[in-house]
């Protein structure tokens, strides 16, 4: 086990900077996710930590021991690939026994081994079939005692999802985290889809164009966004944000939105942080908090579509800058053309600096 | 081959698979629709060895003064085939061409190898050395062939070499000393086909995957077991093709050697298509010349046959 520190990580491909700067620490035991969208510079950054690649600047911690210069097969980095990189012309037993076979051990330790890596991962029945007609779960299986097996202080997984089809995607999240708890390795997983990382990690890093937009646990992405790309990026669909410049009325402070009118005051400790403030903001609201209201008190939008997915109703309101989503229960009564007035609950509000993209934080 | 596919319903595998009557109808039309080259096929060469197999069982010769179809009253009854059991410059030129090729065949895939390796890798200039190492094969071997012969002339290109290394006069005569004119032959025959075994198994090399080469680094294996774990199982099957591609080739070396050595000094480099290209230029026994290259045949099938059927046993595993 391990912790990983990344201190001001850079990487550069000829005159494309893939990571600007990169400051991260990484528990040890802990299940980091790297998210972002393709490149953002998420698996640019874990081939770094692998030692696939060489960082342009910056250092790599594996706990006090600088990484650098430290060839790839001596890391101690167990590393699940995308398509699980499996050797197909081998059974699973050689796989499994591929790394401590080629470092030399004994026959008797390798099988010893083996056996109690296959065991753990209920592949003993598969041990010597041929690994080129696996189902996907039994691949990332192998994939990981593979890795699993040489004891890594660090496990890196690169997307291990992203060719399972989504009925399929559930269940190997669920084997995924029971297994990183049985390990308790510190692990960091690639991924672009936020379901993944908000599932499985005990925290995520959220990544876009080379830049870490925020750290923090799954709720503390989800509840308190550091800026609008993460407001918009976590969440399905992302959090509504809506411009306008912050208004003092007499119930308190609130936000003109235009056209759509005034918004619901805004909390007593967001005003505060806002005072003095004057530019304009983006008003945001997550899309299931927002409740349908009869009176005047909310803002008054035409209903443009409505998604019904089943559990939940997607349904979405006015058009172009002034466009938002909301999710209701299955069965609400909104058609096209009709108008909604909505109003989002009062504590889920969050305020944005509209020049600088920033979270305005209360207190 | 290592891609990840998953099925999202075993129904939905079904519905491919066994639409009523789908695949023997398309087998059906396939085979309309390719009757015309079959038979073409079929005719071209079907037609010469049924010819040559009726001929090799007679005396006839372009000099019998009667066509070949009326080879029948010239019926030997196997003689042919008994002679050539018996017959000493076959079974030595037979010889010949196994050493060779036992030479020949492992020198050019070795190197080959080695290059391909080289080559799968970047390095300064790399596009150019490609274009160069690829020339030999583009020659005409006739070319080759004289272009060999002029350079083992005794006062030619390779003495010069040498004397200038010894720093005495080399005046070796390589054509007409008959170990050294074999050894000319196959350096020749291997400048030739090292860049085909070369391009075969670059292509094979290209092909190993990333992503398992990189993940059998990571488990701690070094360059060499990566080499052998990794990619050679990898490129068995395309190994395979190359070697019985230049097996079955270099069992019909001639033109290269024939312009160098003409098969001499003596019989020092007649390798069986020499023999036989004498024996039909020269002796004109064509009888005798159908027997032989139809034993040959059979061996060559043989081997191939072989190859075959190992390569089908390669992709099973390396799938």
């Amino acid at each position: 086990m391990s912790a990983i520190h990344l201190q001001n990580l850079v990487k550069k491909f000829g005159d494309f900077t893939a990571l600007k700067t990169m400051d991260l620490a990484i528990a040890d035991g802990e299940f980091m996710a790297l998210l972002g969208p393709s490149g953002c510079g998420k698996s640019t950054t874990m081939n770094m930590i692998a030692g696939m690649e060489e960082p342009t600047g910056g250092k790599i911690l594996f706990g006090e021991r600088d990484m650098a210069g430290v060839p790839m097969g001596r890391r101690g980095v167990g590393f699940v690939f995308q398509n699980y990189a499996i050797f197909t012309h081998m059974t699973v037993r050689q796989n499994l026994a591929y790394g401590p076979k080629m470092r030399g051990a004994a026959k008797a330790e390798i099988d010893r081994r083996v056996g109690a890596i296959a065991e753990m991962l209920q592949l003993t029945p598969l041990l010597d079939r041929k690994a080129d007609r696996l189902s996907v779960n039994i691949l990332q299986r192998v994939a990981i005692g593979r890795s699993a097996i040489m004891e890594p202080a660090i496990f890196l997984l690169d997307e291990p999802l992203s060719n399972v089809d989504a009925a399929f995607r559930a269940v190997m999240r669920t084997e995924l985290k029971q297994l990183q708890r049985q390990f308790r390795q510190t692990m960091v997983y690639v991924t672009h889809d936020q379901l993944e990382a908000m599932t499985m990690a005990d925290r995520i890093a959220v990544m876009d164009h080379g830049v870490l937009q925020q750290v923090g646990t799954p709720l503390e992405v989800y509840n308190d966004p550091a800026n609008v790309f993460v407001a918009r990026f976590i969440g399905a669909p992302g959090m509504n944000l809506l411009k306008g410049r912050p208004v003092e009325s007499d119930r308190g402070l609130v936000v003109d939105l235009g056209p759509l009118g005034v918004t619901p005051p805004l909390p007593v400790e967001l005003a505060a942080a806002m005072r003095g403030a004057r530019g304009e903001v983006l008003y945001g609201f997550r899309p299931e908090q927002a409740t349908l209201v009869q009176n005047g008190q909310g803002l008054a939008m035409p209903v443009t579509f409505v998604e019904r997915i089943g559990a939940r109703t997607i349904v979405h309101l006015g058009q172009g800058e002034a466009a938002v989503k909301t999710v209701f229960d299955n069965d609400v009564g909104l058609a096209i053309g009709d108008t909604a007035v909505i109003a989002p609950t009062t504590s889920s509000v969050r305020v944005f600096d509209a020049a600088t993209g920033l979270a305005i934080k209360a207190g | 081959m290592s891609a990840v596919t998953v099925m999202t319903s075993k129904d939905e595998m079904k519905a491919v698979g066994t639409r009523p009557g789908s695949r023997d109808e398309g087998a059906r039309l396939g085979f309309r629709l390719t009757l015309p080259a079959q038979i073409l096929v079929l005719f071209i060469s079907a037609f010469p060895l049924l010819m040559q197999l009726y001929i090799s069982v007679t005396d006839w010769s372009p000099l019998s003064g009667t066509g070949w179809w009326n080879a029948w009253s010239m019926w030997n009854s196997f003689a042919n085939y008994t002679d050539l059991a018996a017959d000493a410059r076959f079974w030595s030129a037979l010889k010949r061409t196994a050493i060779v090729m036992i030479v020949c065949v492992p020198a050019e895939f070795l190197l080959g190898l080695a290059l391909a390796t080289l080559f799968a890798d970047d390095f300064p200039g790399k596009r150019v050395f490609y274009s160069i190492l690829l020339m030999p094969m583009m020659v005409v071997p006739a070319v080759a062939g004289y272009m060999f012969f002029m350079l083992f002339q005794s006062g030619g290109p390779v003495n010069d070499i040498l004397s200038s290394l010894t720093g005495s006069p080399v005046t070796i005569a390589w054509l007409s000393d008959p170990t050294l004119a074999l050894i000319a032959v196959m350096v020749a025959d291997i400048w030739q086909w090292t860049p085909l075994m070369f391009l075969i198994l670059l292509a094979g090399l290209v092909g190993v995957p990333e992503d398992q080469i990189k993940a059998a680094t990571l488990l701690g294996a070094n360059p060499w077991q990566r080499f052998v774990t990794i990619v050679l199982p990898k490129m068995k099957t395309i190994i395979i093709i190359a070697l019985a591609i230049r097996v079955i080739e270099n069992f019909k070396i001639f033109d290269t050697l024939y312009i160098m050595t003409g098969g001499g000094p003596g019989v020092a480099t007649e390798t069986i298509s020499v023999y036989i290209y004498k024996l039909t230029t020269q002796d004109l026994i064509w009888g005798y010349v159908a027997a032989i290259a139809l034993a040959i045949l059979v061996v060559l099938s043989i081997v191939a046959v072989f190859a075959m059927k190992r390569m089908a046993r390669a992709r099973e595993v390396a799938a």
